[in-house]
């Protein structure tokens, strides 16, 4: 094929330099979108089917040269370093909630295991050699990001493509026959950790659990519009914002290029105005900030094709691209900071109250999340009303069961001074042994608590430490078989108690507890509180 | 000796009914500041505090510091991203009920209303497993009382 000659003389041309570069990093980024690139002038508003198969070819070639393992590891390294973007891309993107309110918000708690199990799984692909990088976890909290973020994105860019057109980058790489592309696609675009490689489709893989997680089950085509386009924007405005830093000449060919690129990808779907969008996205590009957040963001982005004409003007960071490509450089991407730098959706409203809604929002259905968590068998429920219902049923549930305890507490409470006397004979002093710090405080409670008037005293502490410090039971019923003489005691157990019960305590806690003792001190069974203390 | 304290904890209890239902209530009430004092800093801690306080008719010791990011103006339609009419009343409907739920609820916003209520709901589950393990020490002890004296 012409164009796979091309491709393979491109490919060729900048796999020569690409090892080189590769290890020194950052100018890497220069060759490998190039022949994307040209690729894409070559080829701006190719057909799809077409274009999978000119990639294929392109995949392909590579496989023929002689220095293809190198090659293969040496992309296969920059691959897995953008692997890190497009994962964090693709889960944030992937979040349970509706699409439409899909945030990169999703719950730390969730992201970064995934995540690293994704990771930690390309590392183990046995790609032919050079040790994945993505050993970060990629995402909002893209902290450890390498100092190469252009050299990720041209990685990053190149993976999806190949994994676009299930390219036998993964036969280059070993993986897997290059002829199987969708199997190619499927198992490379794990292994390259890019969750970005949703676009094509691939609904089973090899790791179910990572693919499923990152990316969603798409079919080739147009189901999968948004989502590759959303995993492509993001990663293409990162891509483009890398370009820039990395290589300012670049800079035109990569906003021009990234802007067809995203033609391409949306082509796959979309009957946007590509023609439009072909135009703007250059400037959306230069002017896109780097931060994951917004890249999260991006892929939050609702279909739409208004969102290319929205993006600049949502813009709210007012810097220049070329300034925020320098700033690139300077750091890793930053945490999100959402209450500047909101990218507006697609086919939303862009001014500053709608903004600051969808933040709102956004804020809203994580606490929202969280209450499911804590809500115990409220992960199958959807709705917020019904969500909202299980709360309600859960936390007057508890109430009920703190009313109800409190009035078993009640009866179980001897009623009598000589039950109380005995009780605290029998329970209260193993202060001797050596007892668990968290047993102190229920017998404390306990002698409290048949002390009379201070209950409501005794409880609180009671409540209190409970709160602090679980009771083991098991030793608090082991200290309570024990019988220890009151009076032997009565001065160790003092001093045991105040020693042991120092840390424990909240201040308060004790002065109250002290005051109950107070108050109980013409009592028989005041020496022992005393004592308590 | 038993006997007599069964008697006696029998006459009492029967007695005592009144005093049974104060009791509780009294139990109830200091588990209640037990719960308040355990997240201090909490918005709904401090508003169950002022609760229990009036309730004891002393004056609070209002240190309320909080404030309320005010949200209250914030109508749960926000909380709807585009659902119907219909949803947004229910949903609307139960944030009250929440709110009425969650001490100090009443003057939060949907989005404190919900970070009172996760915690809220945190103490709360403390707050039972303690008293919980405080109800079978005692009826251990309970046990072992009647053991030892019978």
């Amino acid at each position: 094929m012409e164009k796979e000659g091309f491709w393979g003389q491109q490919w060729q041309a900048t796999g020569a330099k690409l090892p080189p570069e590769l290890n020194s990093g950052s100018a890497a980024s220069d060759q490998l979108p190039q022949c994307f690139l040209n690729l894409n002038w070559k080829q701006p508003m190719a057909h799809d089917a077409d274009f999978e198969s000119a990639l294929s070819s392109l995949v392909s070639s590579p496989c023929s040269n002689p220095p293809a393992s190198a090659d293969g590891s040496s992309i296969g390294e920059l691959i897995g370093r953008l692997g890190g973007i497009c994962n964090s891309n693709d889960i944030s993107a992937s979040s349970p909630y509706p699409s439409a309110d899909a945030s990169c918000y999703s719950t730390p708690l969730n992201s970064p295991p995934k995540l690293n199990l994704s990771v930690m799984d390309h590392r183990q692909q046995g790609r032919g050699g050079p040790p994945m990088p993505v050993n970060r976890v990629p995402g909002p909290q893209l902290g450890p990001f390498s100092a190469e973020p252009g050299f990720e994105d041209g990685a990053a860019r190149l993976s999806c493509f190949a994994g676009r057109s299930s390219g036998s980058f993964a036969g280059q790489f070993g993986f897997l026959d290059p002829g199987n592309l969708s199997e190619a696609s499927r198992s490379q675009c794990p292994k390259a950790g890019f969750g970005s490689c949703v676009g094509v489709g691939q609904s089973r893989s090899e790791r179910p659990a990572h693919l499923e997680m990152k990316m969603r089950p798409k079919i080739d085509g147009s189901s999968t519009a948004e989502e590759s386009e959303v995993g492509n924007g993001p990663e293409e405005s990162s891509l483009s914002d890398r370009m820039t830093a990395e290589a300012s000449s670049l800079r035109g060919i990569t906003d021009n290029n990234s802007g067809k690129w995203k033609t391409a990808t949306k082509r796959k779907g979309r009957r946007a105005p590509l023609s439009s969008s072909a135009t703007n996205p250059p400037a959306n590009m230069t002017e896109e900030e780097s931060s994951d957040a917004k890249r999260c963001k991006t892929a939050d982005r609702k279909g739409g094709a208004k969102n290319e004409v929205a993006k600049p003007k949502t813009e709210k960071n007012g810097h220049p691209g070329h300034r925020e490509g320098k700033d690139n450089d300077h750091q890793p991407p930053e945490p999100p900071k959402d209450y500047i730098h909101v990218r507006a959706r697609r086919g939303q409203a862009t001014d500053a109250h709608s903004l600051a809604e969808r933040v709102r929002r956004e804020k809203i259905s994580k606490r929202m999340k969280f209450l499911q968590d804590l809500v115990p068998g409220c992960n199958k429920v959807t709705g917020k009303a019904v969500m909202l219902d299980e709360i309600i049923n859960y936390v007057q549930s508890l109430q009920r069961q703190i009313e109800f305890l409190s009035m078993k507490l009640a009866t179980l409470n001897p009623q009598t001074d000589v039950s109380m006397e005995n009780l605290l004979r029998k329970d209260i002093y193993q202060s001797r042994g050596p007892m668990p710090q968290p047993v102190f405080p229920a017998e404390i409670g306990t002698v409290l608590s048949y002390a009379h008037q201070p209950q409501t005293i005794a409880l609180q502490s009671i409540v209190t430490s409970g709160l602090e410090a679980q009771f083991s039971l098991n030793s608090l019923q082991s200290s309570l078989r024990q019988s220890q003489s009151l009076q032997h005691a009565t001065t160790d157990a003092y001093t045991d108690a105040s020693s042991q019960l120092g840390g424990l305590w909240e201040d308060d806690l004790q002065n109250v507890a002290q005051t109950g003792f107070g108050q109980n001190h013409g009592q028989t069974h005041t020496g022992h509180l005393k004592i308590e203390l | 000796m038993d006997e007599k304290h069964d008697h006696r904890a029998m006459f009492s209890s029967e007695r005592g009914h009144d005093g049974f239902v104060e009791r509780s209530r009294r139990i109830k009430m200091a588990a209640e500041m037990g719960l308040a004092r355990s997240s201090r800093g909490r918005h709904w801690s401090r508003a169950l505090r002022r609760r229990l306080l009036r309730r004891k008719g002393a004056t609070s010791g209002g240190s309320c510091g909080c404030k309320d990011d005010s949200s209250s103006s914030k109508t749960v339609e926000e909380l709807g991203v585009g659902e119907n009419e219909d949803d947004a009343v229910e949903v609307e409907a139960r944030v009250h009920a929440l709110q009425r739920l969650v001490p100090g609820g009443e003057e939060l916003g949907v989005e404190r209303l919900f970070e009172e209520t996760a915690d809220y709901i945190e103490a709360l589950q403390g707050q039972v497993s303690a008293m919980r393990a405080l109800a079978c020490l005692l009826d251990e002890l309970e046990r072992d009382k009647r053991v030892m004296s019978g």
